[in-house]
């Protein structure tokens, strides 16, 4: 009899604990988002390095809410410690009002600790460090110009910032929301831990989905804002770029960046400190292991506990909506506003420049310019301008973690 | 937060997000085109000293290399489109590569292809095509 009636216990004890007894319907939406994040990234390939562990960690942290549990203490009296653990040995004590208790601690869940370098601002840095080792600044150290289409794509941010506010939006949550328009992932991760964290599955998802979609959002508005003869435009070649500027150059940008805006030193100096480790040719181990291995442990890290941001209740809100539509508005301003300086370049330097490879100037490295290259080669199929718009491209890298340093010096 | 002090959020952030941004970035550039300009001055002085003791010591008369004379006289390689002569000294010893000795082999010209071939299009095209 005893034997049956254990047995019922147990199994009413793990039908308790189940996620049938313990999850909510926004559990369940969000497991379907994931598996909708899921198709994505399989078959339609955007972004699946970083939108397949997101959404595996959203989907984890729905099943399972407690693996983000913060780790804590429980106080228990010497008769409770011993009942529960057996002795109080090894435990350390509190005195309240007389009493001795014990503090028997509890750990957290696996992604609390994982998440501790989102929240710490660890991991953005290090994606950084793989992103400088496999960057080659060759085309913009050859048209230092292309910086002010790196600036200019930049200006969707601010213009976000605006929106964000008229819709109801905390300054520091709008500084969070217009850094999407960065096209920058880990700098939108970046800038959200330090100024509204409890945005970041949000906009880290709206980040990311976003710039997957390059190839489809930025075409229309580079057709829209561009002449067929102003497309058509062909190139002069880049000069040649020596070793010597290519080692020099990563160490003036840390300078002078770090010097001005040292909000951004983190991102910039690792950003340059990968590059330099590329380009200096001494230190190939160290190259190697930033662009790969460290680079895709840290991706993992990151995906999965940021995706492990977006539970229900978090995610499941008008203003995940709101984000999203204002990030949409940040990518387009960005995009066009490239588009527009690269406009005004083509009237400075008489036609010698695309406009095209202005869009570039969002980051979104390389997806960008590569789209820059297609558009262009609809007008001209001899036309590669896919070098030409590398320089704004990786201008905007720069731009962006500089963008990044004025919202946080500002906000914060 | 009423309208006004949102109306002064966002027009002194636009303003700075602005004027910062791009102030930094065309300080960027004046500093790499002035970094461009000194590395390749000097990398330029550099290669045209050597080139200038290069040619000091080829006059100098006390070297006497013994150099087995060519049978017939060769004649240099027209190059009328500004090909460098290590470029002619590439592509002669590609093709004696290719050939070997046994074979006669003479290069008549080398120039500069006005435009890529249709080959050359297609496998760049392969190489840069993004999606």
């Amino acid at each position: 009899m005893e034997i049956i009636e254990r047995f019922l216990n147990a199994i009413q004890g793990i039908f308790t604990d189940s996620g049938l007894m313990t999850l909510g319907w926004q559990n369940y939406v969000m497991i379907g988002i994931a598996c909708v994040l899921f198709y994505l990234a399989i078959k339609k390939e955007f972004e699946p390095l970083l939108l397949l562990p997101i959404a595996f960690g959203m989907l984890l942290v729905n099943l399972y809410p407690a693996i983000t549990a913060a780790p804590d203490t429980t106080l228990m009296s010497a008769a409770e410690c011993i009942k529960a653990k057996g002795t109080t040995d090894g435990y350390a004590t509190t005195i309240i009002n007389g009493v001795q208790y014990y503090n028997v601690p509890h750990y957290g869940g696996l992604f609390y600790y994982l998440y501790q370098g989102v929240k710490l601002g660890i991991y953005p840095p290090l994606i950084f460090l793989g992103v400088g080792a496999m960057t080659d600044f060759g085309p913009l150290i050859a048209n230092p110009k292309s910086f002010i289409l790196g600036a200019a794509a930049q200006i969707g941010i601010f213009i976000t910032f605006i929106g964000a506010i008229f819709l109801g939006f905390t300054d520091a949550q709008a500084g969070a929301i217009g850094i999407i328009g960065g096209a920058d992932g880990p700098t939108a991760i970046y800038v959200t831990t330090k100024l509204a964290p409890e945005l970041l599955g949000s906009i880290a998802i709206a980040a990311y989905s976003y710039m997957a979609l390059v190839p489809i959002i930025q075409p229309p508005i580079m057709r829209l804002l561009t002449t067929k003869k102003e497309r058509a435009v062909v190139m002069e070649q880049l000069r040649p770029v020596s070793k010597l500027e290519k080692i020099i150059f990563p160490v003036v940008i840390v300078v002078v960046i770090s010097i001005l805006l040292p909000d951004a030193a983190p991102l910039v100096g690792m950003l340059m400190f990968g590059n330099l480790l590329k380009e200096s040719g001494v230190c190939d181990r160290l190259s190697k292991t930033a662009q790969n291995e460290l680079m895709n442990i840290i991706t993992i890290f990151l995906g999965t506990t940021v995706g492990a941001t977006a539970t229900g209740a978090n995610f499941l809100s008008l203003s995940t909506l709101k984000i999203i539509a204002l990030g949409l508005i940040a990518f387009m301003m960005g995009s066009a506003c490239g588009v527009l300086f690269g406009k005004v370049m083509y009237k400075a330097t008489g036609g010698k420049v695309n406009p095209l490879i202005g869009s570039a100037g969002v980051s979104a490295v390389p997806m960008a310019a590569r789209v820059s290259q297609r558009v262009g080669q609809e007008e001209n199929p001899g036309n590669f301008l896919l070098m030409h718009a590398m320089g704004p491209n990786v201008a905007g890298v720069i731009g962006s973690a500089v963008a990044a340093g004025v919202l946080l010096n500002v906000l914060r | 937060m009423d309208m006004m002090s949102k109306l002064t959020i966002s027009a002194s952030m636009l303003l700075t997000g602005f004027v910062i941004v791009f102030s930094v970035l065309v300080f960027l550039i004046f500093i790499i085109w002035l970094m461009g300009k000194i590395v390749t001055g000097a990398q330029n002085s550099i290669t045209d000293r050597k080139k200038q003791k290069v040619k000091e010591s080829l006059k100098k008369p006390e070297v006497k290399a013994e150099v087995e004379k060519p049978r017939t006289a060769l004649k240099p390689v027209k190059s009328d489109t500004g090909v460098s002569d290590e470029v002619i000294a590439v592509i002669s010893a590609a093709v004696y590569s290719m050939y070997g000795s046994k074979e006669k082999v003479r290069i008549k010209s080398i120039n500069k292809s006005s435009s890529r071939s249709a080959w050359a299009n297609a496998g760049v095209l392969k190489n840069t095509r993004p999606f």
